[in-house]
């Protein structure tokens, strides 16, 4: 509803400039907490209780979005390549095809996203009320370190959910595929996971993928981090704190998945 | 089994008769919703053809979900552009070495599915949020209530504004969507392998089906997102926690009802247009 | 006048049991008890905004439960409300904010609808003040343009939610005297709750107290300072050793 923010919206130069800084300074404030969280770390500095917690909220309460989500790309990879499969005929191929796809992109990128919006968003959600009602004022208060305390569990919890969802995801996918194979094409699914199997495909080609999970996985753990902890403003604050989070998650998961694959070749 | 106590604490009860009694909550209460959401959507359809037009909510809204989404957008289906268009180089190469195609094969997947539905996860999570945010504010901090006292549906008045935009800008997007990351791609495919940018744009593979399925598939988006968020927001309860959680369920729903979407009209259409 | 009867309602636990209330026409009812006791439940459920589980809820005499959706539109437009928070809408400037409830609920010329704004403004000592927005007000200020926007329906009856809550002694007693003289001068009926006893009861015509989702005492403001009940004179007199 802000119906008159495009009558007050500076200049563009002045705008540009302002995005560019307000851009940096969020870089540089992701890169500080990142060598807090890794100091606490390598301390072995954090609550462990909290990391136990977190796994099971965020990874064990994942699982059935994650399932679905899986199940139904698979089938979506193979409706895609249909088209292509039959104009060939290379029906032996379909499983390389559409694995090749999902190993290496879909399925890490896909898992992401949707880790994105349930993990990343409920754990802005979650630090951000705690900021706004003063809990983190009286962690710090008690000389308790939020850092240690609240984020690095948080964020080891996130990487490690995104990691192991994106095998679990990685399986379910090509199950799906295969099944989606063969209620359209009329494809068996012993031939197509044969055609994964034969050499096209290998052990690179999933360590391509689960590689970039980890990196996503940090994305989202800084930013819904970041986000949560400088959260201001009451309920609206909240709310708008999870849009910026799931919304520059979403931005940085896509521009270091581009860096990655050339990275990983 | 802390889970399923949570849901249903019966100290008693068998193991099995736990989990089944565990299992039927959730199916009553996912079926409760389901109907609560297409109760909404059918609210929404009814306002839309018969309420008053309010124009200036629907032009502030066309302006929150389209023009600023589009750096956002732009931003991701650049990199999405370069990222298809380079691992499908990569993949086409293991078998063949022509890759004159890849345009055409790439501008048809685009056309049919890849514009729509990244556009489409992408405004689920930024459009979605700030929907399910703002009303949810809304909602816990009595608004809501206010404008019921004054004989205003919240469903005519917030939800149908957002839906009526978001239908109507999301096909727009999608083109501008499509378009960037057919650039970004033609630029990658030139500069990875070498394929001369005018092999590359050609459009001999999008059919009048392609065409259809991406239409539908706009239409279907921009309708559900819209509305699911909309039903996630005026459903939040208790101070800032229930706005975070309102917003994090529109996020999760919305997307998952896009990759639900995709797979049902993908499926259709492949059946009808093969 | 309102009459509740039976009123009874439970989300995971009872909120409201056997609600009985009965508030005359032109009584100024102040609503006392602790925190979550049910008392902007009641309110909720006068407007129709909460359907109870059992009993019934008289306006006038029209059964507020029995209402579809257009008859429940009709029957509030007599109803003015100042909610908890103020519920003031934040994409919209002062005077749109109380001219929302004219323009949905009435017909009425743009010019009649600034004069009633400005009218408004003026009685709640806050002329001029049409083109802010809610986000640029202090806690009183804002408090006030709430009270503005639900009286400006002229509405026979209104219900105030915690209209001195975070507010400063003296604005809390400015807020009590203009509801009074308010009251008094269109001859409304209304419910007030408030946390704030001493000033609330400087004000009220009858008192109802709520405890635990009852009704565990209603009578006029004198019967209550002399209450048998141990549990009111407890709450009354702010004393530590009771039954509460």
């Amino acid at each position: 509803m802000s119906a008159d923010s495009s009558a007050r919206s500076p200049p563009p130069l002045t705008a540009l400039s302002q995005w560019l800084g307000d851009s940096v300074s969020l870089l540089g404030g992701l890169g500080v907490l990142l060598g807090q969280i890794v100091r606490h770390v390598l301390k072995r500095d954090f609550d462990e209780r909290e990391l136990l917690r977190s796994l099971h909220r965020m990874g064990l309460k994942s699982l059935p979005i994650v399932t679905v989500t899986a199940l139904f790309t698979g089938g979506i990879m193979v409706i895609q390549a249909a088209p292509i499969v039959e104009h060939y005929g290379a029906y032996g191929l379909l499983g390389w095809g559409a694995g090749f796809g999902t190993l290496r992109e879909i399925a890490p990128l896909l898992t992401a996203l949707m880790i994105n919006g349930r993990v990343g968003a409920n754990n802005t959600a979650e630090l951000g009320t705690m900021a706004v009602t003063e809990q983190i004022d009286a962690l710090r208060a008690l000389a308790i370190d939020p850092v240690g305390f609240l984020l690095t569990p948080r964020f080891l919890a996130i990487v490690a959910t995104l990691f192991l969802s994106t095998i679990f995801a990685d399986t379910l996918a090509l199950f799906g595929a295969a099944y989606a194979g063969w209620a359209f094409l009329g494809i068996e699914p012993g031939i197509f996971y044969r055609g994964l199997t034969t050499g096209l495909l290998g052990f690179g080609d999933v360590a391509h993928g689960l590689i970039k999970s980890i990196v996503f996985g940090i994305v989202i753990g800084l930013s819904s981090c970041h986000f949560g902890l400088s959260t201001r403003g009451g309920a609206p604050g909240v709310g708008r704190s999870v849009n910026t989070t799931v919304v520059v998650s979403a931005a940085g998961i896509f521009v270091l998945d581009y860096l990655l694959s050339f990275a990983l070749l | 089994m802390t889970i399923l106590n949570e849901l249903h604490p019966r100290p008693n009860a068998s193991t099995r008769s736990r989990v089944a009694a565990a299992l039927g909550h959730f199916a009553l209460d996912q079926l409760q919703q389901v109907t609560d959401l297409y109760r909404v959507f059918r609210l929404t359809l009814h306002y839309a053809a018969r309420g008053a037009p309010n124009r200036q909510a629907y032009m502030c809204q066309m302006y929150e979900i389209g023009n600023r989404s589009l750096a956002f957008l732009a931003v991701v289906m650049g990199f999405i552009g370069m990222i298809s268009v380079y691992q499908g180089g990569l993949q086409t190469q293991r078998v063949v070495p022509d890759l004159s195609l890849l345009g055409a094969t790439f501008l048809q997947l685009l056309v049919r599915d890849l514009a729509a539905s990244i556009c489409a996860l992408m405004l689920a999570t930024r459009v979605g949020a700030g929907i399910a945010a703002e009303i949810g504010s809304m909602v816990v901090t009595e608004q809501v209530d206010a404008l019921r006292m004054c004989a205003t549906d919240p469903i005519d008045y917030l939800i149908r504004p957002r839906f009526l935009a978001c239908l109507s800008i999301f096909g727009a997007l999608t083109v501008i969507a499509a378009g960037v990351a057919f650039l970004t791609g033609m630029w990658t495919a030139y500069a990875f392998f070498g394929l001369n940018p005018r092999t590359f744009a050609n459009v001999s593979l999008v059919s009048a089906g392609d065409l259809t399925i991406g239409l539908c598939k706009c239409l279907a988006y921009g309708a559900a997102i819209p509305v699911i968020s909309g039903y996630c927001g005026l459903t939040a309860f208790g101070g800032s926690e229930g706005v975070g959680a309102a917003t994090t369920r529109a996020v999760v729903s919305s997307s998952l009802a896009v990759i639900v979407l995709n797979f049902v009209i993908s499926g259709a259409g492949y059946l009808v247009f093969g | 006048m309102i009459r509740l009867t039976g009123v009874s309602k439970s989300f995971d636990r009872a909120v409201l049991t056997e609600v009985e209330l009965y508030v005359p026409e032109r009584c100024l009812f102040g609503m006392i008890g602790p925190g979550a006791s049910g008392k902007s439940l009641i309110l909720r459920a006068i407007t129709g905004l909460l359907r109870p589980d059992r009993g019934q809820v008289t306006v006038g005499d029209q059964n507020v439960l029995a209402m579809g959706d257009l008859e429940l539109n009709e029957f509030r437009k007599g109803i003015g409300m100042l909610f908890q928070n103020n519920a003031l809408f934040d994409f919209m400037t002062v005077a749109e904010n109380i001219a929302f409830p004219l323009r949905r609920l009435f017909d009425l010329s743009e010019t009649e609808i600034a004069a009633r704004v400005a009218e408004r403004l003026a009685r709640v000592d806050l002329p001029g003040f049409q083109d802010r927005l809610p986000a640029g007000l202090s806690g009183g200020q804002k408090k006030r343009i709430g009270v503005a926007r639900a009286t400006v329906t002229r509405a026979p009856i209104v219900l105030y939610d915690e209209p001195s809550a975070g507010l400063d002694p003296v604005t809390s007693q400015k807020i009590f005297d203009l509801l009074r003289a308010e009251q008094r001068a269109s001859g409304s009926t209304v419910i007030m709750v408030s946390s704030d006893l001493d000033r609330l009861l400087t004000v009220t015509d009858r008192v109802g107290m709520m405890l635990e989702g009852r009704m565990i005492f209603e009578g006029s403001t004198d019967e209550l300072e002399n209450a048998s009940d141990p549990r009111v004179h407890q709450f009354v007199h702010g004393a530590l050793d009771g039954p509460l």
